[in-house]
């Protein structure tokens, strides 16, 4: 018998800003999406890869270009090296890839699923624990490897009970080429980047207006903003884009566009050139799935061709991870039902009746029927 | 009415929800909209107690909220479109897109205080900083002013801070002055410009592009013709 009010252990039930406890059906439903979304990537062909859970902390280290230091939750071992919690698989799949498969230059496909950690605890009501699932395509640059990724989200989306959606792709050698074309310094480009990616165009025009460029230029520049739901419009862009490297980038997309069609995925895209992202890692194609009831992208991916390299292995690569969270809470919203089978057979037992019904419990459980076994009758 | 409007363009099925900020910015907001093609009658009507006012005809809805809970309307997705203050979008640092300056409700964001405040503000010595922004008070003192500060969070008539004594100088934003020369306090430092702007829901700038799309282009050519009238 405790000798302490209930009040006492009130403060032990909290857990911390962030995370928090998923159980009964909500955890049913989730798993059921996630079964489904892993389904649609097993069918592709892509192979489970498990990393720790924790790192060493230069894993993440700024050079990578993922998630800035101060977001990361970091503690130490016995020998005092710093260590991070994961906050994207990405890193830790091309550092393990890296390290087993060296030698391999044939495409690799790997999958993952498990929680990703940022220390965000400043902002209200964001996830600090996540639970992710993604794709890494390693060792194959071509169109054909892009395209597979979207048609794979598509088909993740599908699987997992989603039908309104829509798949943003951009370029970020476009935005690249414009820079290194203007002539912009590390500085300018990367406040630029800040604005361009939260479509804030009038701070990014007064930003390259205080750096002396001239109207033309400017409009050139802005001319990243416009939209484009077709190969035709980015077909426009394209004459209008002064520079080769940015040409090429329009050209690569206007070829995805071409393979995501054979796919018969094209009413699920649009084209952004002002999607860039946070992580510094990703070098070309870049794209992200939107869908209605949440506020955020329920997944996000692209091309990182150089980050291998950063593990000593040069292997062009590309892939997407899946919000599971967010993608819960949009099909919550747009009252997606996701059927989950939670019939349980249950046996009421006595003191006299234990055997028989012990008895039945064993053989409906060998038919594979969920069946409780509990105490009943007269207490 | 407004009889040059055109016929909206694109897919008509949902609506277009627009969080606005109540009182003064909200007239000046609709008042551009209508410039620009868009209105609503139902909110033409003071003495409503709708909290949701509809335009069947362009499938537009407006509600009217608090300013620092419109980007966080936006942010969620329960608005597509929210329009308030630059100092609450930096404030909140919610994730919306900021598409437009639209160069109405203009103020500063200064630091002030009593002119015997000034000297404070010139060296690295800890301060107290009484401030409605405590988000934009802290980078300011932080990371641009390298100073280390206490602040202090107030949520109204920030002014009364250095007069009672509860702070040094305060962070807030300044449109004309004359409360602060009612009160003896004096802008010492300027943070940054302040304006209305309007922001936009992620999703919805992908699910709802087109519709999106022609209010920014809409509202842009109005605002832009304005600034270049004034500039004449």
């Amino acid at each position: 018998m405790s000798t302490h009010t209930p009040e006492r252990y009130h403060d032990l039930l909290h857990t911390p800003d962030g995370v928090r406890d998923i159980y009964g059906k909500e955890n049913a439903r989730k798993q059921k999406v996630l079964s489904r979304v892993l389904e649609a990537m097993h069918l592709y062909g892509y192979e489970d890869l498990q990393t720790p859970a924790f790192e060493y902390f230069d894993v993440f280290s700024r050079e990578i270009g993922t998630t800035p230091s101060r977001d990361l939750y970091k503690f130490f071992d016995a020998d005092g090296n710093t260590l991070t919690l994961r906050p994207d698989f990405t890193p830790p799949v091309a550092r393990c890839v890296a390290k087993y498969f060296m030698d391999e230059t044939e495409p690799l496909r790997f999958c993952y699923q498990g929680s990703a950690f940022v220390n965000t605890s400043a902002f209200q009501g964001k996830r600090s624990e996540s639970t992710q699932t993604g794709v890494e395509l390693i060792n194959d640059p071509s169109v054909y490897a892009d395209a597979e990724m979207i048609a794979l989200l598509v088909e993740c989306l599908q699987k997992a009970g989603l039908s309104d959606f829509q798949i943003s792709i951009g370029n970020v050698e476009y935005f690249k080429g414009v820079c290194q074309a203007a002539g912009l310094d590390q500085d300018t480009e990367s406040s630029l980047r800040d604005y361009i990616s939260g479509k804030n165009y009038f701070a990014a025009e007064d930003l390259l207006k205080s750096r002396g460029m001239k109207a033309a230029q400017r409009d050139e520049f802005l001319r990243i903003t416009d939209f484009m739901d077709d190969r035709d419009a980015l077909k426009k862009v394209r004459e209008a884009t002064g520079n080769e490297r940015s040409r090429k980038a329009i050209d690569r997309l206007i070829d995805l566009c071409r393979v995501i069609e054979a796919y018969g995925y094209g009413r699920y895209i649009s084209f952004d050139l002002t999607l860039l992202s946070k992580y510094h890692y990703y070098t070309g194609v870049i794209f992200k799935g939107y869908t209605y009831g949440t506020g955020e992208a329920i997944a996000t991916g692209g091309r990182y061709d150089g980050l291998l390299a950063h593990f000593g292995k040069d292997a062009p690569s590309i892939g997407f991870m899946i919000q599971i969270d967010a993608l819960l809470e949009a099909m919550q919203r747009q009252k997606i039902e996701i059927p989950v089978d939670t019939h349980t057979e249950k046996i009421e037992y006595t003191e006299e009746s234990y055997d028989a019904c012990l008895e039945k419990a064993i053989r409906l459980r060998k038919e594979g029927i969920r069946t409780l076994l509990v105490p009943g009758g007269d207490r | 009415m407004n009889n040059t409007m055109q016929p909206l363009s694109g897919d008509r099925s949902q609506y277009l929800t627009i969080a606005l900020t109540k009182g003064r910015l909200a007239d000046q907001t609709m008042a551009l909209l209508e410039k620009a093609g868009y209105y609503c009658e139902e909110l033409e009507n003071k003495k409503s107690r709708k909290l949701v006012f509809t335009n069947e005809e362009q499938k537009l809805r407006f509600f009217l909220s608090k300013g620092p809970d419109v980007p966080t309307y936006v942010e969620y997705g329960a608005a597509d479109i929210g329009v308030t203050g630059s100092d609450i979008i930096i404030e909140e640092n919610r994730r919306v897109y900021e598409v437009l300056d639209l160069e109405f409700g203009k103020c500063t964001m200064c630091v002030a205080g009593p002119e015997s405040a000034r000297e404070l503000l010139k060296h690295h010595e800890r301060i107290r900083v009484a401030s409605k922004y405590p988000g934009i008070a802290r980078d300011y003192f932080y990371n641009r002013k390298h100073q280390t500060v206490d602040i202090i969070k107030l949520n109204g008539s920030v002014e009364l801070g250095p007069i009672v004594e509860l702070a040094d100088v305060i962070v807030d934003i300044v449109e004309t002055g004359s409360t602060l020369k009612a009160n003896r306090l004096k802008v010492l430092e300027e943070v940054c410009p302040i304006s209305a702007r309007m922001i936009v829901n992620q999703v919805s700038m992908t699910m709802k592009a087109q519709r999106i799309r022609e209010v920014i282009s809409r509202v842009r050519e109005v605002v832009n013709s304005e600034k270049h009238e004034n500039q004449l």
